[in-house]
């Protein structure tokens, strides 16, 4: 019997190995350190690069680079129509670097309008656990590398009622990062 | 995207028939499976044939390894795996089945030709025959075979191990003294050498891998290391709820975990972490585990 040949998966069990990968201490990572480690791998884009892809056809492009017991590190493609919604990141704190073209960043202001900003290519932010905020494509064909310490687990989804309701909804953290098209 | 159940069981008439043949353990007398390491245990009619359920559009079955059919001497495991295996004859579009081989005397060739069949998805391996990193490296060629026809392999409990109070016991014994223990060291034997004897193989352990991976503070505090989690290694559900997946979610990821329902001896539950995670075990995830890919 002769067996059709079979397209070869990557021979790396995940899509990066810490080898290639910044140095990490083994520990849950401070909100500093994630900010300087993903500003790190945002300045090595041949590490990440090839994997970067923007189909309006297909929804959002996420690509789980890396992930061990400590950090958990995301590439996310992003169009002007993608929108994450109103999340927390349960005991998370994370960092995200803008690698080319713009997001927007808001966070929800009780009884008023949204604190929102534009972050664009080349910029650095990061968050702790506290932060509640929604995130979106500012640009067609925008791109964004994000780490989270300890690695995502649950969130919470919020909606805001016309009224300015407000409600939680604890969800896995597929609902951002892997969602419904994938 | 289809949704699959990654985990069934049925009993086929002629495997019941081929295990009534038999004067000693794995055996069936009446409608009572005698096993060594086990109580009793009726084969419900009712089982012979495979589940049909509605929030699935793929169910897969597998051969109970417990049974240990896979390493009893060749002539006797033979007709037992025939029988197993004649099961696709009567299989809707809805259903396929994990394949079984004899690990005594692996016959690779067969294995090839089951494994081309349409109806077989896989490999299913007993946990015992990984029950260690040596074990695993004797296994190696047999799983290469699984590997090379780019098909993953399911790692399911094999039989428990005899023991004089075993006929004191209730009868969930087993599944929660001997299963997670043998799925457990089947995972760190895996961890330890699994992957560098086979670099490409898509490898599922049956009942979340026995929360080995939970363990993992543990591993490094006694000198082991974790690293990255792997994305070709996936874990299935079978009789967990939320809170064993959560935790598990905690440690590998949503992208690893599989459902798996172990019907008829389980019923499946959704556990609740929302509708995209619902949509990544029962589809998006089997989907990659069946298929391999990026993602």
């Amino acid at each position: 019997m002769t067996l059709a040949p079979s397209p070869a998966p990557p021979a790396t069990a995940s899509v990066l190995d810490a080898a290639q990968l910044p140095a990490l201490p083994g520990r849950t990572l401070t909100r500093d350190e994630l900010h300087a480690w993903v500003r790190e791998v945002a300045s090595r884009p041949e590490l990440w690069e090839r994997y970067v892809r923007h189909d309006p056809e297909s929804g959002r492009h996420y690509v789980s680079l890396y992930r061990d017991a400590d950090i958990d590190v995301w590439l996310l493609c992003w169009n002007l129509v993608d929108d994450t919604g109103w999340h927390d990141h349960d005991t998370s704190s994370g960092a995200v670097a803008v690698t080319r073209g713009a997001v927007t960043e808001s966070r929800p202001r009780l009884g008023g309008t949204p604190s929102s900003r534009t972050v664009r290519a080349g910029r650095v932010f990061d968050f702790g656990p506290d932060h509640i905020h929604r995130m979106g494509g500012a640009v067609d064909g925008s791109v964004s590398i994000h780490a989270y310490s300890p690695p995502l687990w649950r969130m919470g989804q919020y909606s805001i009622s016309a009224s300015g309701v407000m409600r939680r909804y604890s969800v896995s953290y597929a609902d951002e990062l892997r969602p419904l098209g994938e | 995207m289809i949704r699959i159940d990654c985990h069934q069981h049925a009993w086929p008439e002629a495997l019941v028939d081929a295990l009534r043949r038999r004067a000693r353990a794995p055996y069936v007398d009446g409608d009572e499976l005698i096993l060594d390491g086990e109580p009793p245990y009726r084969i419900d009619p009712a089982l012979r044939t495979p589940s049909a359920r509605e929030d699935v559009d793929l169910g897969l079955l597998s051969l109970s390894s417990p049974l240990g059919i896979e390493t009893l001497p060749p002539e006797e495991a033979e007709p037992l795996l025939d029988a197993w295996h004649g099961i696709v004859a009567g299989l809707d579009d809805r259903h396929g089945i994990w394949a079984a081989v004899n690990l005594i005397e692996p016959d690779l060739a067969v294995l090839r030709a089951i494994l081309a069949a349409p109806a077989a998805h896989g490999l299913q391996v007993p946990a015992t025959a990984l029950a260690d990193p040596a074990a695993l490296e004797r296994l190696a060629p047999v799983l290469a075979v699984v590997e090379d026809a780019d098909l993953p392999v399911l790692v399911h409990p094999g039989p428990a191990q005899s023991s004089p109070g075993a006929d004191k016991v209730p009868g969930w014994w087993p599944a929660l003294a001997s299963y997670p223990a043998q799925q457990a060291a089947a995972w760190f034997a895996w961890h330890v050498a699994g992957r560098s004897l086979l670099p490409r193989l898509r490898i599922a352990f049956v009942a979340l891998a026995g929360l080995a991976p939970l363990h993992h503070e543990r591993l490094v505090a006694r000198g082991g290391s974790f690293g990255a989690i792997d994305r070709h290694v996936y874990y299935e559900t079978s009789s967990y709820g939320p809170r064993a997946i959560d935790a598990m979610v905690r440690v590998v990821g949503v992208d690893p975990i599989v459902h798996g329902s172990d019907l008829p001896y389980a019923v499946p539950a959704d556990p609740g972490l929302g509708a995209a995670f619902s949509h990544a075990v029962h589809a998006a995830n089997p989907h990659h585990l069946m298929n391999g890919g990026l993602r």
